[in-house]
């Protein structure tokens, strides 16, 4: 009998060269995504750091399925994001900079309205739907349209509904962009909570500190291109500077 | 296609477009008060202006210039006020001394020229009471002479005519309604959903609320045909709205003056079978301009953009649905083809009791066509990431 042999873990996200072109009138064809390939495990946060126009948000728009990849995939929780889009959706809970809340409903009714979309109905909805709310601190202003919110109630409200169904794989885009300490703080508690319970999260910012507080691993994107990806230390390794601004700016080469 | 996911669409957008001001008004306000209101003021003023006519007709002077007295005693005795000019009666109406007027212009056999300014009401009026005023006291001439030379006045009257209308009242009031009522319906049908249309589609994208929508389990179908329901819930209540606003607001007595008018307007024909036939007509042009508007009003980024984009499409709503409504048009297989016009046309003859089933079947079997190129152009622009994420 031979003695067990250790496996390597199976990644929840796998991205493997992707591309997306964009046709301008003005520019001709231009790459916003440039061969990326990469893969992000269950419990890790994954962070992806870049300038404006860097190429994150097309990234994780493909991987929302919101945009085709003009060649490459990716496969998220076993569903390829080309061929099976619909199954790949029922596993990410997607959050961007712009929180994406119907101002004339109420964040009961969001959350009701999200959880139907992900297919929780009845009972067991209303009980998700609660239960959330208390844990987001919610519940006091759950009836009150979102537009009479306040900007740290509507981000809860936001990270709420992108939590509720409990998908595997969270990607955030920017989620702490334009926010106070107070609220971005909300955002990175969440983080950590979900990576916690074995989340996988892939999550761009443009502030270096979260990023060094919050993810296991970095890459950094520019030009639609990957241009280092590995944790803190390899990251220190590999450029032989400290702190994580020093290696972003020495690689976009501005140093 | 999941039918929970679909419901959960459709009451999110009725939930919506039912907390925003600018839907309620166009699709609540607008049919409710404002048809009625408009329907009001137009049939007070056009009231008002036949009662000033009319008055006018009767206390302003007819001016009169003529060398026999019996001219202006034969306007005295059917009640006009006479003025006895020595000048130009010409200039005098012109220049609104006189109401209308009449000169005589010597001859073997003299004329009587009347006299009256047509663009305007009272004049017209005047004149016509100048004209009958003569033409009864030509007629006495006529018979005086006749008996002064023996000759029995019955020869005035070889026989007597009477016009008999074979139309029944019904089919006169379809005549009257079924000409605006089409052209009314569809003109509304397609403003009343122009907003609620903008606001799931341009608004979202505007609000930033798209994404999170289109990163749901949804599929781009589902999401589709949920908003193309709840448009097509919206421009059916604005139709059903107006209709019901126009129909009793006529019963009730907000119409013409005129008692014949009036009690033409007032038959409307409106059974069940009528509404029904109506109803089915419309169905499929709802599905259209709820889809063809999704269409359009997606590839805006901006409410205001939206509204642009659109308007043109009402505007090119309006001819077809105004010709479809006019009388003389014969409702041929080709022409049931053209949508707009066709439906307008089939209203038409509803309204009047004379369509005919294979009409009915084309015409509805055409538009449901039409409905589902524009539902599945609809679709095609929602999977289309360059119309989504325009910037």
């Amino acid at each position: 009998m031979s003695a067990p042999t250790a496996t390597a873990p199976r990644p929840t996200i796998s991205v493997t060269g992707l591309v997306k072109s964009f046709t301008d009138p003005k520019r001709g064809t231009l790459n916003a995504v440039n061969d990326v390939s990469f893969d992000v495990f269950p419990g890790e946060v994954f962070g992806l750091l870049g300038p404006n126009g860097a190429g994150k948000t097309t990234t994780l728009r493909i991987l929302a399925t919101l945009l085709k990849p003009t060649s490459g995939t990716a496969v998220l929780n076993g569903f390829d994001i080309v061929r099976d889009p619909g199954r790949v959706r029922q596993q990410i809970g997607f959050l961007s900079g712009e929180t994406g809340l119907y101002a004339r409903l109420t964040p009961r009714e969001i959350l009701s309205f999200f959880g139907e979309m992900n297919g929780i109905t009845g009972a067991p909805l209303k009980t998700r739907v609660a239960d959330t709310m208390e844990r987001f601190g919610i519940t006091a202003f759950a009836d009150v349209r979102t537009d009479k919110l306040s900007t740290g109630m509507k981000q809860k409200t936001a990270i709420a509904r992108t939590v509720l169904h409990d998908p595997p794989i969270l990607i955030l885009d920017e989620p702490t962009s334009g926010l106070d300490v107070p609220t971005a703080r909300t955002i990175e508690q969440c983080i950590v909570e979900a990576k916690q319970r074995g989340k996988c999260i892939v999550y761009s910012t443009h502030v270096m500190e979260e990023a060094e507080y919050l993810c296991d691993r970095i890459a950094v994107i520019s030009d639609g291109s990957l241009k280092i990806t590995g944790t803190m230390q390899q990251l220190r390794e590999a450029t032989g500077k400290q702190r994580l601004r020093e290696i972003f700016l020495g690689l976009l080469g501005m140093e | 296609m999941r039918i929970n996911i679909l419901k959960a669409i459709y009451k999110k957008e009725m939930t919506d477009l039912v907390r925003d001001r600018r839907t309620l008004i166009s699709m609540v306000a607008v049919p409710l008060l404002v048809m009625p209101l408009m329907m009001v003021v137009m049939t007070r003023v056009v009231d008002r202006m036949e009662t000033k006519a009319k008055d006018d007709a009767k206390t302003m002077s007819i001016a009169v210039r003529a060398t026999d007295p019996a001219v202006a005693q034969a306007l005295k005795k059917a009640g006009l006020i006479v003025s006895e000019q020595s000048g130009d009666v010409r200039t005098a109406v012109e220049s609104k001394k006189a109401t209308a007027g009449v000169e005589e212009v010597p001859g073997p056999t003299p004329t009587l020229r009347v006299f009256a300014d047509d663009s305007n009401p009272g004049s017209r009026s005047s004149g016509d009471r100048i004209r009958i005023a003569l033409n009864d006291w030509k007629e006495e001439r006529v018979r005086q002479g006749l008996r002064a030379s023996g000759v029995a006045e019955s020869v005035l009257t070889p026989f007597q005519m009477q016009k008999v209308n074979v139309a029944p009242e019904r089919k006169m009031a379809g005549m009257i309604w079924g000409s605006m009522l089409g052209y009314l319906l569809l003109l509304l049908m397609f403003s009343g959903g122009m907003y609620p249309v903008i606001d799931m589609t341009a608004g979202e994208k505007e609000r930033k609320t798209l994404e999170a929508y289109l990163s749901s389990p949804a599929g781009r179908d589902e999401i589709v045909l949920g908003k193309i329901l709840a448009a097509m819930t919206a421009i059916a209540l604005t139709a059903a709205l107006t209709l019901t606003s126009v129909v009793l607001s006529v019963r009730n007595g907000f119409s013409s003056k005129n008692p014949q008018v009036r009690s033409m307007m007032q038959s409307i024909p409106m059974d069940p079978h009528t509404v029904f036939l109506i109803a089915l007509t419309l169905i499929p042009l709802i599905i259209f301009a709820a889809s063809a508007m999704i269409a359009i009003a997606i590839h805006a980024r901006s409410f205001k953009e939206g509204t642009s984009y659109l308007t043109p499409l009402i505007l090119l709503v309006i001819f077809p649905a105004i010709l479809g409504g006019m009388p003389g048009m014969e409702l041929t297989p080709t022409l049931c083809l053209i949508p707009i016009f066709n439906a307008s046309q089939l209203i038409r003859a509803i309204m009047l009791g004379e369509f005919s089933m294979a009409a009915l079947g084309v015409t509805l079997a055409a538009n449901l066509a039409y409905a589902a190129v524009a539902f599945f152009i609809a679709k095609r622009r929602f999977d289309n990431e360059s119309v989504l994420f325009r910037s």
